[in-house]
């Protein structure tokens, strides 16, 4: 029995993997980038910066800058492509309109035009050889490179940057091709340098923010202030009521602070202090210093901009060298664990299902709990009308079998086992809501205007009056085919040995039929039990759809509408993960009541 | 059992003695007929055209080049009919008299059709072949009424198309019929209504919301309803019974690994998969079949690999192997032909549910597009306001006899096959 259950169990592990598998698929054949559509925005040139950072951030979020399946690119050489993403980064669209144009023609003219030309056809720009032989397309080519330049290095990400800092800090580039690079930088890197601590800080920030204020302190030490003895005491006191202070109340009295005082807080920081005071220092410091490091340059930066921003990023380099260099183990261990797929079930593993993509950035599990509120009573109504009718029924048309009221419960049950429920929804709407023939029902929704008001006797009633149809239709389908199944599985047992002999001991027909017979024709019907719960909380589309209630099955198809793939991956998933749970309850339920089947060739034969 | 009865000889006798599923036999029949012959019944382009330039047949050549390609398979059906049928009667005849007493042979000639059809669509490939339209974008009602009088043409049955608008008379009811002249606000005068030789035709089950005839949509509709039932039942079947005859037959890694992938498809609610990957993948005819083709085969798959465990077991598998058979040859010839009725059962049940499945998908707006004909969009259409009830009732009432003729067939079908059933 209970090796049964473990082997079901650990049966579960294959059969979770290829849920996610499926999942994983599904969402690959979203067409185009679903968080570009999400953004609204056409294409990378109708973006502003804001709408650009925004959709990297949720990129990063989502993992979607990473390889599909294995990730190799610890072990890639990218300095190469490094370089020539920065040349083409610096480059504005008639330059590179202009190298397009001796490309096409005579590669061996521009110094490494192989190289160039190889990098350029990398990029996977569609039908780039055809639109490169044709003159009248280079400057719509020139745009599409600079575009895709900009996705290559947010795609390659952190791995990019030890490869360009590298080539930042060779005296053989040209200004240019460093301005290029750090804008290559800027892109694969989002907020390079953290100055203050998280929410809850911990002691692993310190020493990024540290060490992120020292490098701005030393440039800034000279220029700044020094303090008199009065003013550090006064600062010192005031420094101490502030750390004192509950969040809000910090963050208003920030407001209130000196520029001058800079020094004070610098060396607070860097200096020898508790978690705390370095917390309350680095969020004073943010505030009184607008720009501590220079991490982007103009396109006509001088010299001496560029070789600071160039330090900066090398600082920033030395500063998260464990996660550029991970150790050798780490970096074969991500092959396998940082990539799309594995990012993607750790997340439906631990059930984050971020938030809607949608306008309102509603939380998915938010959105899915209150569309089970609405459609789980409503199933759960169904379900029981759905079992009180069609079991009687079945048992009925079995135990008079072949007479006149099984043939009118069998052609019933056959008739509506072929109604559609969204047909029978429609006609149900069109004779008894709309108001041309009857209007004894309200057309949609489940409640009354002004509903919350009621009374709860009535609130309960309206309720009622609304949801009778929808019950209706959710049930005709499932009614049929359970009924039928019913009436099968009696007859069955009524054919079988013990109920001759149940018969010939002369006991009752009713205690033949309600003692003897429907307790076994009740077992195989159990089995339909695995359908119960996901229907429960899965909903009906199309009834939902007609009849305008906002429940799981609306839910689906709005997401679907609305092109919400998060919403959508979280219902895939959490639908298919209740059917298997479902299944398991089944089959365990089965054997717990029947006790004919033995344990051992479950397994093999199911 | 009498000897020299086949297995289908047999099935086929205790089908017969069920009267429902012979009458949805027929049914079905008539069904296929109206989509079959649906531009002889309506088309808004005439046989046959005459006027002072001359005597044009647009209607045969609008026959190899219909706007949908789901018509163009149908309109051969149509050209290869009557021929199939005189060699099926002649072929019929002298069966009988050769061989007095026994069945006819049911599937090859429904084979024999198939082939005519392909055959006839390889020759039309051949350039010069197909008759080309050079009347696409003539409107012939139009130009007929303009030269009333000088003009004749002779029309199908019912002489609107399944895409022609009408903007005159949107949403009219059955047997709605245009007024030929309707008074004009400003003088009072009577001013003539009539733009098109058809416009006195009655729309005999109404309009849509632009005029398009809806009985003529719901005879077209039918094609497509057939098609994808068809067709996706067909995709899923051959899909469902190979692999599931695999995992049976072979067993051991090869079973375990197809039989999780069983599992985890059935998983997913079917309705709401195929809902997805139809809204991710876009909306087309084609789309909806193969995936519907797709989602389906699990079920005949299991089906298939229970009724292959069984039957591996027994003596002629092992009699079939003693004579040297090889393992693919034992497994399709010998094992699956004795494994097929569970699949076979199935099958109608299928077609029945993938009309359904097509008609809620436009239903939902993710099917086929306008000005496609479907009955899931008139439905939709009709949704959108229920006071226009023929909208609603007639689709609703052809989906219904579509779908229970079809469910009689498997009934018939499954008491026919398994006795144990039948009680």
């Amino acid at each position: 029995m209970w090796s049964y259950i473990v082997r079901r169990l650990l049966l579960m592990i294959p059969t979770l993997f290829g849920i996610t598998v499926v999942s994983f698929c599904i969402m690959q054949l979203a067409p185009g980038d679903p968080l570009l559509i999400q953004l609204g925005a056409t294409g990378l040139a109708g973006q502003t910066t804001q709408t650009r950072e925004a959709y990297l951030i949720q990129k990063r979020d989502l993992k979607l800058d990473r390889p599909l399946l294995l990730n190799f690119r610890y072990f890639r050489d990218y300095s190469r492509a490094v370089y020539w993403a920065g040349h083409y980064r610096a480059a504005n669209e008639s330059q590179i309109a202009a190298e397009l144009a001796v490309l096409a023609h005579d590669p061996e003219r521009l110094p490494k035009g192989q190289e160039r030309l190889a990098f350029l056809r990398s990029l996977g720009i569609p039908r780039f050889r055809t639109r490169l032989e044709d003159p009248a397309e280079h400057g719509r080519l020139a745009q599409a490179v600079a575009a895709y330049v900009q996705v290559f290095c947010e795609d390659l990400g952190h791995h990019g940057v030890p490869f360009a800092v590298r080539i930042l800090q060779s005296r053989d580039v040209d200004r240019q091709d460093k301005i290029g690079l750090i804008h290559a930088l800027n892109s694969m890197v989002v907020e390079p340098f953290v100055f203050t601590y998280s929410a809850h800080p911990r002691e692993e920030e310190t020493p990024y923010v540290v060490g992120a204020w020292w490098l701005w302190w030393r440039r800034a030490e000279s220029t700044t202030r020094p303090l008199t003895s009065t003013e550090r005491a006064e600062l010192e006191s005031r420094f101490h009521a502030l750390c004192q202070m509950s969040q809000n109340q910090l963050l208003e009295e920030l407001d209130y602070l000196d520029p001058q005082t800079v020094r004070f807080f610098a060396e607070k920081l860097l200096g020898d202090s508790t978690l705390r005071e370095k917390f309350v220092a680095s969020l004073a410091l943010r505030r009184l210093v607008r720009e501590p490091l220079r991490l982007d340059v103009p396109a006509d930066a001088p010299k001496s901009l560029v070789d600071e921003v160039a330090e900066n990023w090398m600082a920033h380099y030395q500063l998260y060298r464990k996660r550029y260099e991970p150790s050798a183990l780490l970096r074969v261990a991500y092959v396998f664990t940082d990539t799309q797929y594995a990012h993607m079930v750790w997340r439906l593993v631990t059930f984050q299902f971020g938030r809607s993509a949608t306008k309102t950035r509603e939380p998915v599990a938010t959105k899915i709990w209150n569309a089970v509120i609405v459609s789980a009573p409503l199933m759960l109504m169904a379900e029981l009308v759905t079992y009180l009718i069609a079991i009687p029924a079945g048992i009925i048309a079995a135990v008079k079998r072949n007479t006149l009221t099984d043939r009118a419960i069998s052609l019933t049950l056959f008739l509506l086992y072929s109604i559609p429920s969204f047909v029978a929804a429609m006609l149900l709407l069109l004779f008894f809501c709309y108001g041309d023939y009857l209007k004894w029902f309200p057309m949609i929704g489940l409640h009354s205007e002004g509903a919350e008001n009621f009374p709860w006797p009535r609130y309960l009633l309206d309720y009622l009056w609304h949801a009778f149809l929808p019950v209706m239709c959710l049930s005709l389908f499932s009614l049929a085919g359970l009924a039928m199944y019913a009436r099968t599985s009696m007859l069955e047992v009524i054919s079988q040995d013990y109920i001759r002999t149940a018969r010939a001991k002369g006991l009752s027909e009713f205690t033949v039929i309600f003692k003897h017979a429907l307790r076994n024709a009740l077992i195989p019907i159990l089995t339909l039990f695995s359908s119960f719960l996901p229907a429960l909380l899965g909903g009906s589309v199309l009834v939902e759809y007609i009849f305008g209630i906002h429940g799981m099955g609306r839910l689906s198809w709005e997401s679907i509408e609305q092109k919400d793939y998060p919403t959508l991956m979280a219902l895939i998933y959490i639908d298919a993960i209740i059917v298997l749970v479902s299944i398991l309850l089944t089959d365990i339920l089965y054997v717990l009541v029947d006790p004919r089947i033995t344990f051992s060739a479950q397994g093999e034969e199911k | 059992m009498t000897a020299g009865q086949s297995y289908w000889q047999i099935v086929w006798k205790q089908f017969r003695k069920n009267p429902f599923s012979v009458g949805s036999l027929w049914v079905l029949a008539v069904l296929f007929l109206l989509a079959i012959f649906a531009p002889v019944l309506a088309s808004n382009i005439p046989f046959f055209y005459h006027d002072e330039r001359g005597t044009a047949w647009p209607w045969f050549r609008a026959l190899f080049n219909p706007e949908q390609a789901v018509d163009y398979w149908f309109n051969l059906a149509m050209v290869a009919f009557f021929p199939w049928l005189f060699g099926v009667v002649v072929h019929a005849v002298r069966y009988r008299r050769r061989y007095p007493g026994k069945l006819l042979p049911v599937g090859k000639y429904a084979a024999a059709y198939v082939l005519a059809i392909l055959g006839l669509a390889c020759l039309l490939m051949i350039p010069g072949f197909r008759p080309d339209n050079r009347y696409r974008a003539r409107t012939f009602p139009e130009e007929e009424f303009a030269r009333q009088g000088r003009a004749r043409a002779v029309y199908p049955l019912i002489p609107f198309g399944p895409t022609e608008q009408d903007m005159d008379s949107p949403v009219k009811p059955p047997f709605y019929r245009k007024p030929q002249f309707i008074p004009n606000p400003d003088t009072e005068e009577q001013v003539l209504f009539w733009r098109k030789s058809n416009d006195g035709f009655p729309h005999i089950l109404g309009t849509d919301d632009v005029g398009r005839d809806v009985l003529v949509r719901m005879i077209y509709g039918l094609r497509i309803s057939l098609t994808v039932g068809f067709v996706a039942v067909g995709i899923y079947m051959v899909i469902g019974i190979v692999l599931g005859a695999i995992a049976g037959y072979y067993g051991g890694f090869v079973d375990i690994l197809i039989s999780r992938i069983i599992e985890v498809i059935m998983l997913f609610p079917a309705f709401f998969l195929i809902l997805t990957l139809v809204g991710l993948l876009g909306q087309s005819i084609y789309i909806i079949m193969v995936v519907i083709g797709l989602t389906g085969w699990p079920t005949v798959a299991r089906l298939i690999r229970g009724e292959v465990l069984k039957q591996r077991n027994l003596d002629y598998v092992a009699a079939a192997r003693a004579t040297g058979a090889t393992n693919f040859r034992v497994l399709f010839w010998h094992v699956l032909p004795n494994s097929l009725s569970p699949a076979m059962v199935a099958a109608p049940f299928g077609i029945a549910g993938a009309i359904i499945t097509e008609a809620g998908l436009s239903l939902l707006g993710f099917g086929v597009r306008l000005p496609a004909p479907s009955w899931g969009l008139l439905l939709r259409q009709g949704s959108e306001n229920y006071h226009y009830w023929w909208l609603v009732v007639f689709p609703s009432l052809a989906m219904f006899i579509t779908v229970t003729a079809f469910n009689l067939v498997g009934n018939g079908l499954r008491d026919a096959m398994d006795p144990r059933l039948r009680i």
